[in-house]
């Protein structure tokens, strides 16, 4: 085993440069942990995702004039000014690794809470080190119902699950059947994932609930080269609504092959997901006018919350896009958990999870259309309300709920 | 299930199917030749795509006016590929079968690399197009023309090909490297030019199928793994080295897939493909067309 | 059987008994947690690669879809611990063997596919398995099982923070795998093996009893890497059918062998000694720029190794192991 002097050399390296940068942590600095998929397939949200926490340390660590806490003034006033910074881990998506990489960032980087992760199987394993060591994860962006149910106490998670998301979506439906459009059947799209099996469980668990009849329940492969045999099925069932739950890739090859196939949907409400993303529209949003998704966000807040359009702004210069339902959520769990941490006034992973606990955040405190951030025993904050935005002439608009909304829903679509 | 929806399965299985032997030909060329796995040819794939973009993007080319500027490009590429990196793998004295795996393996690992790093790894696709987004509509059966252009691009390759092998000089020249290397050399043929074209011809023809694709797929640093398993099922079930093999392998995936599709979930509907590739070689274990 | 081979078999011996040793007392020095996850993956991998060398190296069939039965000794541990109750030490001997039934069956048909076409049929088994169980609902389907963790047991093989278990049970592991391959160089299996490879026309005259020993080969093979498979289950206490059985994980597990002289005795320790900590740390501290950087020096250095040293890494040492 020649590795024996090697790894001796390594550690001691590690250790050594590492050094200077702990004790530093304890003077000025609070560093946080972020585990996202930097290469291999979902490499462009992890991307997104660190100009979002950039942009959100910006505002914390430099004096701002906007009603987010911390904004004001320079870094954490809890812990002297204390600056934040945050160390990325990449966990190209697999369970494994991104549990070595929290373990690392925890041990290593001695960061004092970590923030993730984009796929909810790489937050099952990631929260569980965290929990080992007492250390707070916040989920960003994982919408797994079945993450927060699982009786940890240092996980928490600011954004809405799917159920609370599909929730939302059906009662948008039941609005719109009310003022006697025709939204009766269903037709679900979903990827064999844990994201597209949560998402079809939730719905179909509400669809029965409600009284809707599923004409088409069709997993797919995610990731598939060719979905025409997919489309031809969603066509013959010809569904009142197509209700989709794919990422970008599989988004923008349904709506391809839709059109190639002559299958035009009366009306289409999406998990989110693509159908949030920019690379979509900016491939099909022709074919997409009219197309309803639920999101977590919505920019049309900005004529409300002008800090909402100015935030945008900041995120725009960096990333040269608008911020979305990932990158909203992404940003806002940067700031409630520097905001705990700094009520906390302690990098101590328990003081900290104690000062999540007892957040309590107004919604207008936030660039989100959430009521407030409050967690409850599990750790999930319920006051989350989704929204459903509309895409109309290039962009999205506010139809649901009614006090967010800034326009009505066309319905079918064109 | 009615019987138009048989048919338009049947028939979109028949234009993918025949879009996976494009795929897949350069793969069968080269293993032919040369007994070499390429395990970079769907990274072949995704660069292709990128070329297509980027005509598409800074030049407005479309991508049918691109396909023969992709070809080229990759032409260069799988040449280059011959001859800074499979030609060294070949010296191999012992397991050469699996340091040319893991050569191109690498290879492909640092090609996503450095289209992430290049291109980013944000999602790309070419929105307008001749073709995109276009279909023919017979009798309710809905053809698209991206896959029925390449179906003919298809076609026209394998024609082609078929006339090069045994029609030219130099196609004669590569069948007799390709019979006995060591042979050639005594009759002036430089074994390693003729490696290099093969190659060569292999990328030029993946990079064809990459401009067709671009016209209705995404594109992204990963998207050739979607695509490489399933070119080399083909190349197995048509017999390896047979070019026409892969023609036939192609057509075979496309319509078990689609017809899977119609019995099992979706989700399932490789599982189709994957049986029928073993039920073939367990009957035959040289492939539909390998030369027993 | 001369006096030298003997003496080399027995020096072989003391070496690896005397690595074995060195091995066991490291993780009383290194403490670090990183560095020992690192240490544990490095020997699983070892295992792993080694039980894979073993069908693929000695016997030459080319597997390229060893992640299935990797994977189904994970969920057969797995399952059996949270559906049934049963303890992970015989969920571990029951997927081994559950796998090596596997393995002799698909061997069956297998065995007369050559080259290519086998390497081919086992990539499209495994997927198949892989699809089978991304389906299957009461197996948790595409939201794979989180192990229950409840506090440090060493009947359930649970611990929270504490790595010293697992990297000796990694390192028992290794052992095994190596001794087993040790054993079967000078077995008879080994002697029809070589002869095999010397002289193709001998296949001919000992058909029967070398499709029995690759059926064996096989069996031997899939019990081991179930047993890491089970390993894996326990020590990242969540499985989901992509990260176990992907084509991917395949590819990981032949590549140190291949990079450390495939067919050879030592080859896949070595090769996974070097490749491991390497992958491990070229993530670690470039992946998170997010560029890619981390796939290019990864990638480049696979092609090099394969390209400088196409019999393995084995090749800069000494004859002594390289020869076999």
């Amino acid at each position: 085993m020649t590795i024996t002097r090697r790894d001796l050399l390594l550690g001691a390296t590690a250790t050594a440069a590492l050094m200077p940068l702990v004790a530093r942590a304890q003077t000025s600095e609070v560093v946080i942990g972020a585990t996202y998929p930097l290469s291999g397939s979902g490499a462009q949200v992890g991307v997104d995702a660190q100009r979002a926490f950039e942009t959100a340390i910006d505002i914390i660590n430099n004096d701002q004039e906007f009603d987010l806490p911390l904004a004001k003034g320079v870094g954490l006033p809890g812990l002297g000014g204390a600056k934040i910074r945050i160390v990325y881990a990449d966990t190209q998506g697999d369970p494994q690794k991104g549990r070595a990489e929290a373990e690392r960032l925890i041990t290593q980087e001695k960061v004092c809470a970590i923030l993730g992760s984009y796929q909810s199987a790489v937050a099952v394993t990631i929260s569980q080190i965290c929990e080992r060591y007492q250390t707070p994860f916040m989920s960003a962006d994982n919408s797994s119902p079945s993450l927060h149910r699982r009786g940890l106490k240092y996980y928490f998670r600011a954004s809405p699950h799917d159920e609370m998301f599909s929730a939302g979506m059906f009662d948008f439906l039941d609005a719109m059947k009310k003022k006697g459009a025709k939204a009766n059947t269903l037709a679900l799209f979903h990827e064999d994932t844990i994201f597209g099996t949560d998402s079809a469980n939730a719905q179909t668990k509400l669809a029965n609930e409600r009284g809707y009849k599923i004409v088409a329940d069709i997993k797919y492969r995610a990731n598939s080269p060719s979905l025409s045999a997919e489309v031809q099925q969603l066509k013959a069932a010809n569904a009142d609504v197509l209700m989709p739950s794919s990422y970008t890739t599989d988004g923008i090859l349904l709506v391809k092959t839709m059109a190639e196939l002559g299958y035009k949907p009366n009306a289409i409400v999406a998990q989110a997901a693509g159908f949030s993303e920019k690379a979509l529209y900016d491939a099909v949003g022709d074919k997409l006018e009219g197309a309803i998704t639920r999101g977590s966000f919505s920019l049309d807040l900005a004529a409300k919350r002008p800090m909402v359009g100015k935030i945008n702004d900041l995120f725009k210069a960096k990333s040269g896009k608008d911020l979305n339902d990932n990158t909203s959520r992404q940003f806002m769990a940067m700031i409630i958990m520097a905001d705990a941490i700094n009520r906390a006034k302690s990098t101590d992973g328990e003081k900290i999870r104690d000062a999540l606990a007892a957040t309590e955040m107004s919604g207008e405190q936030t660039i989100m259309p959430w009521k407030r951030v409050k967690f409850d025993e599990m750790g999930q904050n319920n006051d989350a309300d989704p929204v459903l935005l509309q895409y109309i002439g290039g962009k999205f608009v506010t139809i649901f709920p009614t006090q967010a909304a800034v326009a009505d829903a066309v319905w079918p679509m064109k | 299930m009615t019987a138009e929806t048989i048919i338009q399965s049947l028939a979109s299985g028949l234009l993918m199917g025949l879009l996976y032997g494009l795929i897949a030909v350069g793969l069968a060329l080269i293993f032919g030749l040369m007994d070499v796995v390429n395990f970079a040819h769907g990274e072949f794939l995704m660069l292709a795509m990128y070329v297509t973009f980027f005509l598409f993007t800074f030049f407005a080319i479309d991508p049918l006016l691109s396909a023969p500027l992709a070809a080229a490009a990759l032409f260069v590429l799988g040449a280059a590929v011959y001859l800074l990196i499979v030609r060294f793998a070949m010296r191999a004295k012992a397991n050469v079968g699996m340091v040319q795996i893991f050569a191109t393996f690498g290879l492909a690992i640092v090609m996503r690399g450095l289209a992430q790093l290049l291109f980013t790894a944000d999602y790309r696709s070419v929105p307008h197009s001749w073709l995109g987004g276009k279909t023919v509509s017979v009798a309710g059966i809905f053809l698209p023309q991206p896959q029925l252009f390449g179906a003919l691009v298809a076609i026209a390759a394998f024609g082609g090909l078929y006339f090069f092998i045994n029609r030219t000089d130099f196609g004669r020249a590569l069948e007799a490297t390709r019979e006995d290397p060591g042979a050639v050399a005594l009759v002036g043929i430089d074994k390693n030019r003729v490696f290099a074209l093969g190659w060569g011809i292999g990328g030029a023809l993946v990079g064809l199928a990459g401009a067709i694709m671009a016209t209705f797929f995404y594109i992204y640093p990963d998207v050739g793994a979607s695509f490489a398993l399933i070119a080399y099922v083909t190349v197995a079930l048509g017999g390896f080295g047979s070019v026409f093999g892969a023609f036939a392998g192609g057509i075979v995936v496309g319509l078990v897939e689609a017809t899977t599709a119609l019995v099992l979930p979706p989700s399932l509907k490789s599982v189709g493909i994957y049986a029928v590739y073993l039920l073939v070689v367990f009957v035959r274990p040289r492939g539909l067309f390998g030369s027993m | 059987m001369d006096k030298s081979f003997t003496e080399r078999r027995r020096r072989e011996l003391l070496v690896a008994a005397s690595l074995a040793v060195a091995a066991a007392l490291v993780p009383l020095f290194v403490k670090n947690p990183n560095v020992q996850n690192i240490m544990i993956l490095t020997l699983m991998f070892g295992a792993l690669s080694q039980s894979w060398n073993i069908l693929s190296g000695y016997c030459g069939q080319i597997s390229l879809g060893h992640a299935l039965y990797f994977g189904l000794g994970a969920y057969v541990t797995t399952l059996l611990f949270v559906k049934f109750g049963v303890l992970p030490w015989f969920g571990m001997i029951a997927g081994g063997i559950f796998c090596a039934l596997i393995a002799m069956a698909l061997g069956y048909p297998c065995f007369r596919l050559g080259g290519h076409y086998f390497a081919i049929a086992t990539i499209v088994i495994a997927e198949i398995g892989l699809l089978l169980i991304q389906n299957w609902e009461w197996a948790g389907a595409a939201l794979g099982i989180e192990m229950p963790v409840r506090g440090d047991s060493w009947l359930k093989f649970q611990f929270a923070r504490s790595k010293l278990p697992y990297f000796y049970f990694a390192l028992a592991l290794a052992c095994v795998a190596w001794f087993v391959t040790w054993w079967l160089e000078d077995s008879k299996w080994g002697y029809w093996w070589r002869a095999v490879k010397d002289n193709p026309d001998a296949a001919q005259s000992l058909g029967v009893v070398v499709f029995d020993s690759k059926m064996g080969a096989a069996a031997v093979s899939a019990f081991l890497v179930a047993v890491g498979g089970s390993f894996y289950a326990m020590y990242v206490s969540y499985i989901d059918p992509g990260s176990v059985m992907g084509f991917q994980f395949s590819l990981l597990m032949a590549l140190p062998a291949v990079l450390g002289g495939i067919g050879t005795l030592w080859g896949p320790l070595l090769g996974a000694v070097i490749l491991i900590p390497l992958t491990e740390l070229t993530r670690s501290y470039i992946g998170g720029s997010g560029r890619g950087v981390d796939l290019i020096v990864y990638g480049t250095l696979i092609v090099l190794i394969a390209l400088a040293r196409p019999e393995g890494l084995i090749g800069l040492f000494s004859r002594k192991g390289a020869t076999r």
